[in-house]
């Protein structure tokens, strides 16, 4: 291959996946960043600068509690997560044999379904007449009052969306990381707590904040399980944000409320990122 | 050497994986002081019996002491032992210092006694300079020292050695034979030194087992092992060897295909016999003495040896490795095979 052709195949590379991002990536988030600065009036968008949106959203205390509700809610379903992943993914690596990626496989498999079908049958499954509270009704025991249509079941909603993408990254961090170190530990005098804390777990730290992330940020912005699930004390920022665009016709509130998501998911991807040393989780490209 | 005070007894142990038989009732008594070598080809069942030693996985039947205590329950991290892996398998998010470390961390050593093993393990291993950086920024033979490092700084009962030295360079891998030799002669703990290089092997310890498919075939003194061979597959395996089919009336053994026949002194067996002859035990006279008539194809130079390419008249090669010397045999020339009649190794031709 000659020189100038290799160059010229590089910039084609280059500028394809560009070009896509600019377009419907970069442009989409200006405008969103512009209208956040605009004002709607009766159904119509009135081409004025002004902060007002911002303030509404730093001072009245709904967006606030929604927003704090929809951070708590995305800190702790994300932790859960975590926490129920790793053993699952890690028994796929360690004992999945052949079966390891019809195992992971199977996890993908609600996504055969759509996402409005899957709150839905979760909506029958933890209603008031639902498949857990009508079984208990029936045997005369007392329902499940904190499943019908709260935050315990929008938490519930979350875990059950998001587990797969988690199980996922943290399987696929597992299957590259080589489990012999973890026998060189061992013969090193490290019980099996050790073994984990100080050398399974760091080795797989990136993986584990990207699943971290991966349902962090849909959380945040989550609308539709809130809304399916939550209900009267369940508004959650995302949920909230919809509805500026929808009912209330609010477009430039709603831009604004996006805007903030969108720094905040940023801002959480950066934390993550500074506070993860690579070296320090055996990532070594970037020496050599 | 049987006797239940040996410091690390291996007695009658077997590992099943389902119906294969990667083990098959193996005795080993290693005593303190000692560097024993198990060599055997790969899929020999070598590192197996490495890995139920280590505790990385527990024998079928049969048990393990180390110094009079049975161990064959304990896991690895309860043996003390060290262990050096082949990849090295150098934790990649510790410096060189944190993986010295980490052994002594794990027994819970107090900061001054860790500090004192690291200076020691960074003198006998001349790390000087390195114990700050990253295993990725050493090269394999610092690698290599590290991991030793990292097998022995917590004092261990004895050390497990699985191929150390098999991602080396030639030159590298020949330096550090010498000095794993000498740590053990300085540590005065057993090295168990599994490979498949019978050079490493005869090179570097006291005793030498050799496994084939699961069996103890050989364990003895390494020369003992070399010079006289107790199977087939040893003769074979230990040195370079050619072998020849030929026929024994119980004192004298003629080789049909080469129309030779040779008398050792002491009785063979009779009957159809495998013949083993180390290549640097073959003489080469001149043409038309008695011997096997052949003629030099190609001489390959080896430093203080060379090696004749020899064909026979029914076109058979043999190789013939004699000292390197002035007016030696030239391409080309004829010459007359012999060897040391009590030098060859006979048995009973197998199957």
């Amino acid at each position: 291959m000659s020189e100038p052709n290799a160059a010229a195949r590089k910039r084609v590379f280059l500028y394809i996946p560009t070009t896509f991002l600019v377009l419907f990536f970069v442009l989409p988030l200006v405008a969103l960043v512009v209208l956040s600065f605009w004002q709607t009036a009766n159904y119509k968008i009135v081409r004025e600068w002004t902060t007002l949106n911002y303030v509404t959203l730093a001072t009245e205390s709904a967006y606030i509690t929604f927003f704090l509700r929809s951070l708590l809610m995305a800190t702790l379903v994300s932790i859960f997560l975590v926490v129920v992943a790793w053993p699952i993914a890690f028994f796929i690596v360690r004992f999945g044999g052949r079966y390891k990626l019809i195992f992971s496989l199977l996890l993908a498999v609600p996504f055969l379904s759509g996402e409005v079908l899957r709150l839905i049958a979760l909506q029958g499954m933890l209603g008031p007449t639902g498949l857990i509270n009508g079984a208990l009704l029936r045997m005369g025991a007392a329902p499940l009052r904190f499943i019908m249509y709260s935050n315990s079941a929008t938490f519930i909603a979350f875990v059950y969306l998001y587990l797969p993408m988690t199980v996922t990254t943290i399987y696929l961090s597992l299957l590259n990381f080589d489990l012999r170190l973890a026998s060189a530990a061992s013969a090193c005098g490290a019980g099996r707590l050790r073994v984990f804390s100080e050398v399974i777990w760091p080795l797989n730290l990136s993986g584990t904040m990207i699943g971290f992330l991966l349902s962090f940020i849909p959380t945040l912005s989550a609308s539709l399980a809130p809304r399916f699930l939550g209900g009267p004390n369940g508004t959650l920022y995302g949920m909230s944000m919809a509805q500026q665009f929808g009912e209330s016709g609010t477009w430039a509130l709603g831009a604004a409320m996006g805007v903030v998501l969108v720094l905040f998911s940023i801002a959480a991807l950066v934390i993550l990122s500074l506070g993860v040393n690579l070296r320090r989780t055996g990532f070594t490209g970037m020496e050599r | 050497m049987t006797d239940a005070s040996a410091y690390i007894k291996i007695d009658n142990v077997s590992r099943h994986y389902g119906a294969v038989k990667a083990l098959h009732n193996l005795s080993i008594d290693i005593a303190k002081h000692e560097f024993i070598a198990i060599l055997g080809p790969s899929g020999s069942g070598k590192s197996t019996l490495l890995r139920l030693i280590a505790g990385l996985d527990r024998p079928s039947e049969g048990r393990i002491f180390f110094k009079g205590e049975d161990v064959t329950a304990l896991p690895p991290h309860k043996r003390g032992i060290g262990m050096v892996f082949q990849e090295f398998l150098l934790f990649p998010h510790r410096t060189v210092r944190e993986n010295l470390a980490f052994p002594l961390r794990m027994t819970q050593e107090t900061p001054a006694k860790i500090k004192d093993r690291l200076d020691w393990a960074e003198g006998i291993l001349s790390l000087n300079g390195l114990m700050d950086r990253y295993p990725n920024q050493l090269s394999g033979g610092q690698q290599q020292r590290v991991a030793l490092g990292r097998g022995l700084v917590a004092n261990p009962t004895l050390l497990l050695l699985d191929e150390p030295l098999a991602n080396l360079d030639r030159e590298l891998r020949q330096e550090m034979e010498v000095e794993i030799r000498r740590y053990q002669k300085q540590l005065g703990i057993p090295f168990i030194y599994v490979t498949h290089n019978q050079e490493e092997a005869l090179s570097m310890s006291d005793r030498v087992a050799v496994i084939n498919k699961g069996k103890l075939e050989a364990l003895g003194e390494r020369q003992e092992i070399y010079d006289h061979p107790n199977t087939p597959f040893v003769a074979r395996f230990v040195g370079r060897a050619t072998r020849f089919d030929g026929v024994s009336d119980g004192t004298t053994i003629n080789i049909p295909e080469h129309g030779y026949s040779f008398a050792p002194s002491a009785p063979v067996p009779t009957g159809r016999v495998s013949v083993f002859v180390k290549n640097e035990r073959f003489a080469l006279g001149a043409a038309g003495t008695p011997g096997i008539a052949c003629t030099v194809i190609d001489v390959v130079l080896r430093g203080p040896f060379v090696e004749f390419i020899l064909e026979a008249a029914n076109k058979a090669r043999i190789i013939a490795v004699q000292p390197k010397r002035p007016n030696m045999h030239a391409i080309g020339a004829d010459i007359s095979l012999t060897w040391d009649a009590n030098l060859a190794h006979i048995f009973p031709a197998e199957g």
